[in-house]
């Protein structure tokens, strides 16, 4: 059996007195897509920061890629340079054109030439079908354009893993497909990919299991079609129901 | 449609009122207005008349002797206190034939200014670089003792070079250390930040002369031998102080508008601490902070003139100096008028450029 890619044991996390995530096992074999769901506040975000050490989680086991996550900081950094993230808001640093973002990380955490580390980052500017905006900065772009920059910018570190936060959520509607065929190129070369996200077509399209969480719990988990066509829990099919409606 | 055609000639009409309709509008439009307008019409020809036969038609410019000046006097200035002894105003006790090491050392540092202006030195590397360099320039040339200059030490520094000798160390020191203290004050362990805090308060909260008295003339009785230093490097570390902590609020406030998302990105690429603060979070943290940054370096400049209290002779010190003779006692005025130019020089010009930076960054935010 192979090692899987991302492992949660009994994880827990709390901000202050508040349990944020209760118990949260999950498993997430190399290659396999993971779209997560479920009502705002249920703690989607709060699990897949976890996995990267942006939030921290107070008991139970977090291993990606076999390193296990806990205070050291050269496990932290191995972790994070093997997961990439993309965010709701893009967070592209502002101050640096297109390629600079794209090649920073690589050089100072992976010490890579200039040189080299501008051809990769072409590499991906292309893939996200932006090359000829490498020279602009963050805010001469559209808000798709700008998440396609941030995900070229993730995959730039060669990342084995892949987690979005709602990469769609801030766009406007007509750039919502340009960032999802993206992403479903990135899942057709086998990318591992953890996806908080309410694009259902997405999730049909592309994911392996879709997780529904709720109050800071996994209630269902399922393949797409068994998940949407014939959810168990009360909960789920509330859920499937509110955002089916509109 | 039609209503476009029907406001147009409108707008244009509005916008073009001769120049008289416009100043008829402006100043006399009640006849209030218009007393008051003529009044401070009057009152202002009159300041700018009187001034301008003070300064020039009434003034002696040639004469080279104070006693000479004193004669010509007809109620105008007596330039000639300032063509005669400018010498001082700008490099002080300096000896006279060295005197073109200090004139070349601060226009090196001005140099230096003028080029970190330019936002192709806005980096960490190359701005540190820069005014280290200059710096060194700077000092090499004004204190010798190297490559066959003559040494002159630091008592006998003064005048303008002098001033821009302690503005630029108080900006080499101060700036790192408020750095050092903006991070420090917004450290994840309550027990740094809270201290940071408290000294940082406590340092603000005091004036700037008793601090520079309080290293001056204090210090030695307090600190160990090796650690004394000359008198003028206690202040500058005095002043260095008291600068850092009010840049680095300063600083803290750049960093405080920036969104959290920024750190995290960096976190998420696997940046280590270090890379995310010096290329990610200081970078945007002055550009935040620009305008209040200049603005505190507008002060710094001004208040290098309280130096004068423990006995050196800043540019401010060296003009009441130099009018300060028997020969040229009645033009102290003069002397004031000459260094008051060389402030609003420096200080008009930094101003000027922190406005033209505010439009720069504005509109590059768009
Ligand atoms: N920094 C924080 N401090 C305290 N509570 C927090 C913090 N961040 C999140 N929470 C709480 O944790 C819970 C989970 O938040 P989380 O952001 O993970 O939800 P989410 O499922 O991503 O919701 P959304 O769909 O709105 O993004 C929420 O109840 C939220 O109020
Ligand atoms: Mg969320």
């Amino acid at each position: 059996m192979t090692e899987p890619a991302i492992r949660m044991e009994g994880m827990n996390k709390f901000y202050g007195g508040f349990h944020a995530l209760k118990n949260i096992d999950l498993e997430v074999k190399p290659g396999e897509k993971i779209v997560v769901c479920g009502p705002s506040g249920s703690g989607k975000s709060t699990m897949i920061r976890c996995i990267n050490r942006l939030e921290e989680h107070q008991s139970g086991l977090i291993e990606v890629m076999g390193t296990v996550l806990d205070d050291d900081v050269d496990h932290i950094d191995e972790i994070r340079r093997e997961a990439g993230m993309v965010f709701q808001n893009f967070n592209l640093f502002p101050h640096m054109t297109v390629l600079d973002n794209c090649t920073l990380a690589p050089m100072l955490a992976r010490m890579i030439g200039r040189a080299e580390a501008e051809k990769t980052a072409m590499q991906y500017l292309e893939r996200v079908k932006i090359p000829d905006q490498a020279h602009k900065y963050p805010g001469q772009l559209s808000g798709g354009q700008q998440q396609r920059v941030a995900i070229a910018r993730a995959l730039c570190m060669t990342p084995d893993i892949m987690l979005f936060d709602e990469p769609t959520s801030a766009l406007d509607p007509e750039m919502i497909s340009e960032v999802l065929d993206v992403m479903v190129g990135l899942a057709e070369e086998g990318m591992t990919m953890v996806c908080v996200t309410h694009e259902m077509g997405f999730a049909r399209q592309v994911a392996d299991r879709v997780i529904f969480m709720a109050d800071g719990e996994i209630i269902e988990e399922g393949a797409p079609d068994q998940f949407f066509d014939n959810p168990q829990n009360e909960r789920t099919k509330t859920f499937l129901s509110q955002i089916v409606g509109h | 449609m039609t209503m476009t055609a029907e406001t147009a000639p409108a707008t244009v009409h509005m916008q073009e009122p001769d120049l008289l309709q416009r100043i008829k509008a402006k100043y006399f439009a009640t006849r209030i207005d218009a007393i008051v307008s003529v009044a401070f019409g009057a009152l202002a020809l009159w300041i700018i008349w009187s001034l301008l036969n003070w300064a020039v038609f009434d003034a002696t410019f040639g004469a080279n002797r104070g006693d000479v000046c004193r004669e010509d006097l007809h109620g105008g200035a007596c330039w000639s206190v300032v063509s005669t002894r400018w010498r001082i105003v700008l490099f002080g006790l300096y000896p006279f034939e060295e005197q073109w090491r200090s004139g070349l050392a601060s226009l090196v540092m001005l140099g230096v200014a003028v080029l970190s202006c330019i936002p192709w030195f806005w980096s960490t590397r190359r701005l540190p670089i820069l005014w280290l360099t200059g710096f060194a320039i700077f000092y090499v040339l004004m204190r010798g003792g190297w490559f066959g200059l003559v040494e002159v030490t630091e008592q006998n520094w003064g005048g303008l070079s002098l001033t821009v000798f302690i503005f630029a160390a108080v900006s080499i020191l101060g700036m790192p250390l408020a750095i050092v203290f903006a991070l420090l004050r917004r450290s994840d362990l309550p027990w740094i930040s809270k201290t940071m805090a408290l000294i940082i308060d406590t340092i603000r909260s005091l004036p700037l002369l008793s601090i520079m008295f309080t290293f001056a003339i204090v210090m030695p009785f307090v600190l160990p031998d090796w650690a004394i230093g000359g008198k003028l490097y206690r202040v500058i570390v005095g002043y260095a102080l008291f600068f850092a902590c009010y840049q680095a609020e300063i600083i803290r406030g750049g960093m405080q508008a920036l969104p959290v998302g920024q750190e995290e990105a960096a976190k998420a690429l696997g940046l280590k601490c270090r890379h995310r603060i010096g290329y990610i979070v200081l970078p945007q943290a002055f550009r935040n902070a620009l305008p209040p940054t200049i603005n505190q370096f507008v002060i710094t400049f001004k208040e290098t003139s309280l130096v004068t209290i423990i006995g050196f002779f800043d540019v401010m010190a060296s003009g009441r100096a130099a009018s300060g003779t028997a020969d040229w006692n009645f033009a102290v005025i003069e002397m004031y008028v000459f260094v008051g130019l060389i402030f609003f020089v420096f200080v008009f010009s930094l101003s000027r450029y922190g406005a033209y930076l505010e439009r720069r960054l504005d509109t590059g935010r768009r």
